[in-house]
């Protein structure tokens, strides 16, 4: 099994490597799903609808996007929701009192970047395994913020800061146009700069890593710090489109954003998977929520569906992977 | 002199022991108050006014809430535990009103005194319920949008959570409004479950399915707010109407966002509770059940509803007298 | 860490134990109540339920997986407990349709990973959403109440003046204590941990073992649902969510690695006290919810913290 999970070379002479290959294989999955549903339903394809799901999408990429990172490393953020949460509602406060949607946005950023930065020192300094200590600053999250809050909720925001979660620009949402513009610095940065080529050489073997001289504790604490930011990012996104701050977003936010990394074909063992990919992912299970709203598929059955999707989603990943091989 | 000197050597201690000791009768009770979350307002209302009702009473309150939201395990094992530890009084508000009644039991075995607030429990002895009427509030406000809307329109319903007896209670009110205006059209009934992204999410899958919406029933106001953005969002209108009464709900009232929302008072009920469970320990006569009338709060009446949480007081004893039902 | 490693006495205690004694030493000092009778075997009882999921999870950790389905199958097993009951008036039934489901469930983690290959995390994700949609599906998202008394009886009985939940966690340790230490099955799950090549050359397939262990994962999780019905007199569609997260953390907290294939049974019972512990005594104090929360992330930090330092040093 650990040999499926070596990043594919292009053997020589191939038209294509291995992982665009996988990132098509995706593509199709989410277009055939998208004609399924159109098929099924006359509203799927209404412009008000596809806009819906990319905005939908879009907040589950923010999460996701960052989480990739960190599970490239072989590692796991079990607090992006918790992050969420509190850096909303910290950035909530600051907006409120002092009536600049810039100052929110950077306290909301800053928040979740410390949270991030703990983390990696928890994972780098601390050595304890990244599930543990996402978890435990999971708790301790919820504890601040439950304590913060005191059960009240923040909201009435000006309408100005609103139109980053629920605005238009030339027919798009906002939040689509920031969708674009951190999928293309995920992948340029994953893909195009050292630091990234080097977060996926600690993914894929962290000893020959620091053997050839990777700083990894340096390239770990900054995985986090970005997973961090980008909670703190999505925080600002929530905090408009909900027009309010409350302590319980993050609940269902965390397990959704892990999905769409892994539904993109990033593996748990690390060094392989891409932005992109989560960008997918993060797309299929929107699309899949949205096709069974449509269909008004009975509540109840929407859990099981989807666990399904995962397991189907990462089940073709790996039997096209052996294909390959 | 001296034996002046001496009374006033034993009177002077006894004096001031006397009067810095508490009162004579029995002051300082603990009331153990379990609520099912940190996270929703709702129950931080029902805190504050168990807090203030105990205060003003002198004695204290203990809280007790799940550190996973809603957890039945959890509050069982509070249960459990709040029984070695004894407190002179419970109230009570459990996460599900069926899978909690062996923790009420065991409170009954343990013979303390309890009272039942908000969520009618489906067993166990309490000296008393406190809640509010969802079925009513639920049909109050359902009749007064659709009296809005002259009777006729096209409604979808987000309901709260499944299985929870305020959603089943509120929702069945809605239908029954409904069912009273043979002009109104009932497009889609989904659940929220009393959180407002998810509502707004269904409002905005609901509104591409559905063209034409004239009126939204929320079973509380986060989803109603909800409901509101995904509304704005899509530049499109309806009447909405939720139930609470919470500040925002009211904000939202009074800026004519929200057309009405049910006042479900849980600052009220944590007071009432509080005293009654107080009143019992002094041997004071209490009633048995209390069930607050609905009452919507519209444009035209959120004045008295648009007070901080904060400077809000608890009725008095014979206020309160005359709200009981049983 | 096999209880004969040797190694130098002072770090032969591990976190875990340390953890417990402070706590027990805390609370017992200035909780009121906490040393009572009543209370310690609230605690112990309050405690069985994650045990039952506990152990089997430290099998699976073992084996380098992850096993997220537990919460969600416990919780359908509960149900499957009331729903049977509740219609065919028997408790025997309920319990055997509950030891059904789960060890079929854990059957699918096992086939998933062993022979579709699927991560484990992946896997068990997945079918924490399907038991968590069978939940809502076969409840319809209500309580199932009105079970027979036999049911209920259960977790209230004793048996040598134990509570009858306790014994089967004793008996639940001892089995597995037995199965770890004592079976050539056990000694597989350390291999397929620490060494799986060296199974392969062997010429052993992992693929049963890991079914196996994934398996007994699954009826546990069935024994756990009866014990949780009892409870709650009541099959409910949330109550065990979440569980597997707490079960794995215990683990952790217990002291068995998710690398190195080390595991100790002993100490995940430790971790599981150890938390419960933890929860009882911030109750008894009354201590703020917000605070509570709080308080368990940071036992786990910590708990894991002191395990890295040893280990290290």
């Amino acid at each position: 099994m650990t040999d499926m999970t070596k990043p594919v070379v292009a053997p020589p002479g191939s038209l294509v490597s291995g992982d665009l290959m996988q990132l098509l294989y995706r593509l199709s999955a989410a277009l055939l799903i998208c004609i399924i549903l159109s098929l099924l339903n006359d509203s799927f394809l209404s412009l008000g609808n596809i806009l819906n799901v990319l905005r939908q999408a879009s907040l589950l990429f923010f999460i996701a996007s960052g989480l990739t990172l960190v599970v490239l490393t072989a590692g796991l953020d079990l607090s992006v929701g918790a992050n969420v949460a509190l850096s909303a509602c910290l950035a909530g406060t600051v907006i409120q009192h002092t009536g600049s949607p810039l100052l929110g946005i950077l306290t909301g950023l800053l928040a979740g970047g410390i949270v991030g930065l703990l983390n990696g020192v928890m994972v780098t300094a601390l050595r304890i395994p990244s599930f543990i200590a996402t978890y435990g600053m999971l708790w301790v999250l919820n504890g601040l913020t439950y304590w913060y809050m005191a059960g009240e909720t923040i909201h009435g925001f000006p309408p100005g800061f609103r139109q980053i979660g629920s605005g238009y620009l030339l027919g798009l949402p906002i939040p689509v146009y920031l969708l674009l513009i951190f999928l293309a610095i995920g992948t340029a940065f994953a893909q195009r700069t050292i630091w990234g080529q080097e977060i996926y050489a600690v993914g894929a073997n962290p000893v020959a890593a620091r053997l050839s001289g990777i700083p990894v504790s340096r390239r770990l604490l900054l995985v986090y710090c970005v997973s961090g930011t980008m909670a703190g990012l999505a925080s600002i996104i929530f905090l408009a489109r909900l027009n309010s701050a409350e302590a319980d977003i993050g609940e269902s936010l965390t397990l959704p954003a892990i999905a769409a990394v892994l539904i993109g074909g990033t593996s748990l063992f690390g060094g392989v998977g891409t932005v992109f990919g989560t960008f997918i992912g993060a797309l299929i299970l929107t699309l899949v929520l949205n096709g069974m709203n449509l269909l008004s598929v009975n509540a109840n059955w929407q859990p099981f569906i989807t666990g399904v999707i995962v397991i189907v989603a990462v089940w073709l990943d790996m039997t096209t992977r052996r294909h390959k091989l | 002199m001296k034996p002046y000197k001496g009374l006033i050597c034993i009177a002077l201690p006894l004096v001031l022991s006397v009067s810095l000791a508490p009162a004579a009768r029995a002051d300082g009770e603990t009331v153990a108050v379990f609520t099912k979350n940190q996270t929703n307002p709702f129950f931080q209302t029902v805190r504050v006014g168990a807090d203030l009702a105990a205060k003003n009473l002198n004695a204290k309150t203990l809280h007790y809430i799940p550190t996973k939201p809603d957890s039945i395990p959890e509050q069982l094992s509070q249960v459990e535990d709040v029984v070695v530890k004894k407190p002179d009084a419970i109230v009570f508000t459990p996460v599900d009103y069926k899978a909690l009644v062996p923790g009420i039991e065991k409170i009954n075995d343990a013979k303390i005194p309890a009272v039942n607030v908000t969520d009618r429990s489906a067993g166990g002895k309490f000296i008393a319920f406190v809640g509010a009427d969802d079925y009513n509030l639920g049909l109050e406000t359902g009749r007064y949008l659709l009296k809005t809307l002259g009777g006729k329109g096209s409604v979808v319903i987000i309901e709260g959570v499944k299985g929870s007896l305020t959603s089943v209670d509120r929702v069945r009110g809605f239908n029954d409004a409904i069912k009273e205006n043979p002009g109104v059209k009932l497009l889609a009934s989904q659940p929220g479950n009393y959180q407002r992204l998810q509502a707004l999410q269904v409002m905005e899958n609901l509104m591409q399915s559905n063209s034409q919406i004239d009126g939204v029933l929320a079973a509380n106001d986060a989803m109603a707010v909800g409901a509101i953005e995904a509304l704005d969002g899509a530049n499109r209108k309806a009447q909405v109407i939720g139930i609470n009464g919470t500040k925002e709900a009211v904000d939202a009232v009074k800026s004519g966002k929200l057309l009405a929302t049910g006042d479900y008072n849980g600052f009220a009920q944590g007071c009432l509770a509080t005293m009654i469970a107080i009143r019992t320990l002094r041997h004071q006569p209490v009633v048995s059940e209390i069930v607050l009338k609905p009452t919507i709060i519209t444009k035209d009446n959120y004045q008295p509803f648009d007070v901080a949480l904060e400077a809000r007081i608890c009725p008095t004893w014979d206020e309160a007298a005359k709200f009981a039902t049983k | 860490m096999r209880e004969s490693a040797a190694a130098s006495p002072l770090r032969r205690i591990p976190g875990v134990a340390v953890m417990l004694a402070l706590l027990v030493g805390i609370f017992g000092t200035i909780a009121p109540g906490f040393l009572s009778p009543a209370n310690i075997s609230n605690v112990l009882l309050q405690s069985t339920i994650l045990t039952m999921l506990a152990l089997p999870m430290t099998l699976i950790i073992m084996t380098e997986g992850l096993d997220l389905s537990m919460g969600a199958v416990v919780t359908l097993t509960s149900l499957a407990v009331a729903i049977v009951s509740l219609a065919t008036g028997s408790m025997l039934l309920g319990l055997a349709a509950a030891i059904v489901v789960g060890t079929a469930f854990g059957a699918l983690n096992g086939w998933l990973v062993a022979i579709a290959g699927i991560p484990p995390f992946v896997a068990t994700l997945g079918t924490l959403g399907m038991a968590q949609g069978l939940c809502l599906i076969v409840s319809d998202g209500q309580s199932v109440v009105g079970i027979p008394r036999a049911v209920r009886d259960i977790y209230s009985a004793t048996l040598a003046g134990l509570p009858v939940p306790v014994v089967v966690a004793l008996i639940a340790y001892a089995a597995f204590h037995v199965l770890l230490y004592h079976t050539r099955f056990g000694t597989y799950i350390f291999a397929l941990g620490g060494n799986r090549e060296a199974l392969r050359y062997a010429g052993l397939s992992p693929a049963k073992w890991l079914i196996g262990v994934y398996t007994i994962g699954g009826l546990m999780a069935g024994i756990a649902g009866l014990l949780m019905t009892a409870r709650m007199n009541a099959g409910h569609p949330t109550a065990g969510l979440g569980l597997e997260f707490d079960a794995i953390a215990a683990v952790a907290v217990g002291g068995t690695s998710f690398e190195r294939g080390n595991g100790w049974l002993f100490g995940t019972v430790l971790g599981v006290i150890a938390v419960g512990v933890l929860r009882n005594g911030l109750n008894l104090l009354a201590l703020p919810s917000s605070l509570q929360v709080a308080s368990v992330g940071f036992l786990v930090i910590v708990a894991l913290f002191l395990d890295g330092l040893r280990s290290r040093s």
